[in-house]
């Protein structure tokens, strides 16, 4: 199938294929309302396939994500975080990702100290008609988490 | 007790000129512990004679501005140290205080001897009464009599401080004679020691030192920079943020929400180690991200009265940040 947004052609079914409840990864994403749910959305809608360890939390803005969302999930047991907002100069509120780039830069660098890899939180910039990136994006950070659990 | 120095006669001397501008002036007096001192809030003339300044002195006399200048109407003074005059001008960078109504008084250093180092080498014996001469500290307790080196027990700042007598801020400066004289170290020494350590390593050293922690909030409460108090996010209901359960989980996650309210303010005063009665390292926290933010931003918190907090601004093409791709 192939359409206006992307396309399922290049997509290994083993990085997708996998139930969630039998490999026990659990991933949360904070997700701005303006640029990347919408964006998670058009991939839904035109039927991009995703792995589905991905729990989608939406926000107003990435700037409305406080570090502490993010190391709260990692202490209920999150096996990563993925946060994603608009792309830079693209914020809905003008400035918000401007604000949550320095915060979640700070936040990626802190993480080994108090003893989580690092490569277990990533932050995005994906736009509403980008469905296509946002598949990829999933589909690595799924991935590399996967990796990391052994 | 014991003599009084130079530099005491001439803080009180300065004192006594302009104590009539001010409803009260903080500076520290004689404790009845040995090797310990306490704040002195003076407000009338004569309490002055009270006062003292050794390199006993280890309070950060800053942490009582913000809410004695929101309850009085005049003006303080405070007797500050030339690290701790960094705690007062982020206050002030921030607009958490009047300039003009906090005035800073600041007494040259000639380093601060750690009570718990101290305590630590002595084997935690009950000291009956100490006495410091010539670079050495002689302590009795009721069975030994310990002679120590005094430059080994320097409180871990001073071992990196290069402000010691050209404070960044100051409304006066008394000049101390004698000099602080020790090896210096390279700043975040322990940290990048610390770093180097496995995941699973610094997974069991944190679960150790908060299994400790009782929750007692000592170590906000004494932080200059930590003016939320009634309103910290870890003790509402909503949102609950935690739960008031006491283990180490929840101890852990406590110092996560001070470092990232101090993300880029901390001054590294060490007064959160100092109070805290399980010995948790938790200035570690800070510093790894003060070091962060040198390394992004080029800013130290406490150096410069104009510039804003990296947290509280952004530029639109950040140089230092390297955006990872995940396609």
């Amino acid at each position: 199938m192939e359409n206006i947004l992307g396309t399922n052609k290049d997509i290994n079914n083993k990085d997708i294929n996998t139930n969630s409840r039998k490999t026990g990864i659990k991933i949360v994403a904070f997700l701005c309302n303006w640029c990347s749910y919408a964006g998670a959305d058009a991939a839904g809608t035109s039927r991009l396939r995703q792995p589905e360890d991905i729990r989608i939390i939406r926000v107003p803005c990435s700037g409305r994500i406080n570090p502490l969302f993010v190391l709260k999930a990692f202490t209920q047991g999150a096996d990563g975080v993925l946060v994603s907002g608009c792309h830079p100069n693209d914020c809905h509120y003008s400035e918000g990702n401007f604000y949550a780039r320095r915060r979640l830069e700070i936040l990626k660098e802190f993480l080994p100290v108090i003893g989580i890899d690092k490569r277990r939180f990533s932050y995005q910039w994906v736009s509403a008609s980008e469905g296509q990136k946002w598949q990829k994006v999933v589909i690595n950070f799924v991935k590399r988490i996967r990796e990391i659990q052994g | 007790m014991q003599q009084e120095n130079s530099v005491e006669k001439k803080l009180k001397e300065r004192i006594r000129d302009v104590f009539d501008d001010f409803e009260l002036v903080i500076g520290y007096s004689q404790s009845k512990i040995p090797l310990k001192v306490n704040p002195l809030f003076i407000q009338r003339k004569e309490e002055i004679d009270d006062l003292i300044f050794n390199n006993l002195c280890i309070n950060n006399l800053a942490t009582y501005s913000y809410f004695l200048s929101n309850e009085l109407k005049g003006k303080i003074g405070i007797v500050l140290k030339p690290c701790d005059t960094r705690s007062i001008t982020q206050l002030i960078s921030e607009e958490l205080l009047n300039k003009d109504r906090v005035k800073s008084i600041v007494v040259g250093c000639a380093g601060i001897l750690d009570y718990k180092k101290i305590v630590k080498e002595i084997g935690g014996l009950k000291i009956i009464s100490a006495d410091i001469k010539d670079e050495h500290i002689r302590i009795d307790t009721i069975d030994e009599n310990f002679t120590l080196k005094a430059k080994n027990f320097y409180a871990d700042k001073c071992y990196t401080c290069n402000i010691y007598d050209n404070p960044p801020y100051y409304d006066e400066f008394i000049e101390n004679d004698s000099k602080l004289n020790i090896e210096p170290r390279k700043e975040y020494e322990d940290l990048d020691e610390f770093e180097k350590l496995s995941l699973e390593e610094i997974n069991s050293f944190w679960d150790l030192q908060f299994s400790n922690c009782i929750r007692c909030y000592a170590c906000r409460n004494i932080c200059p920079l930590e003016v939320c108090r009634d309103k910290c996010i870890a003790q509402l209901d909503v949102p609950h943020w935690q739960s008031q359960k006491i283990n180490a989980v929840e101890g852990k996650f406590f110092q996560l929400i001070r470092a990232f309210h101090l993300a880029g303010r901390c001054t590294e005063c060490g007064e959160c180690e100092r109070v805290c009665p399980a010995n948790i390292q938790l200035l570690k926290l800070m510093k790894k991200i003060n070091k962060d933010v040198l390394k992004l931003f080029n800013y130290r918190p406490g150096f410069n009265l104009d510039e804003k907090p990296p947290l509280l601004t952004f530029k639109n093409v950040e140089k230092n940040i390297k955006e990872e791709e995940l396609i």
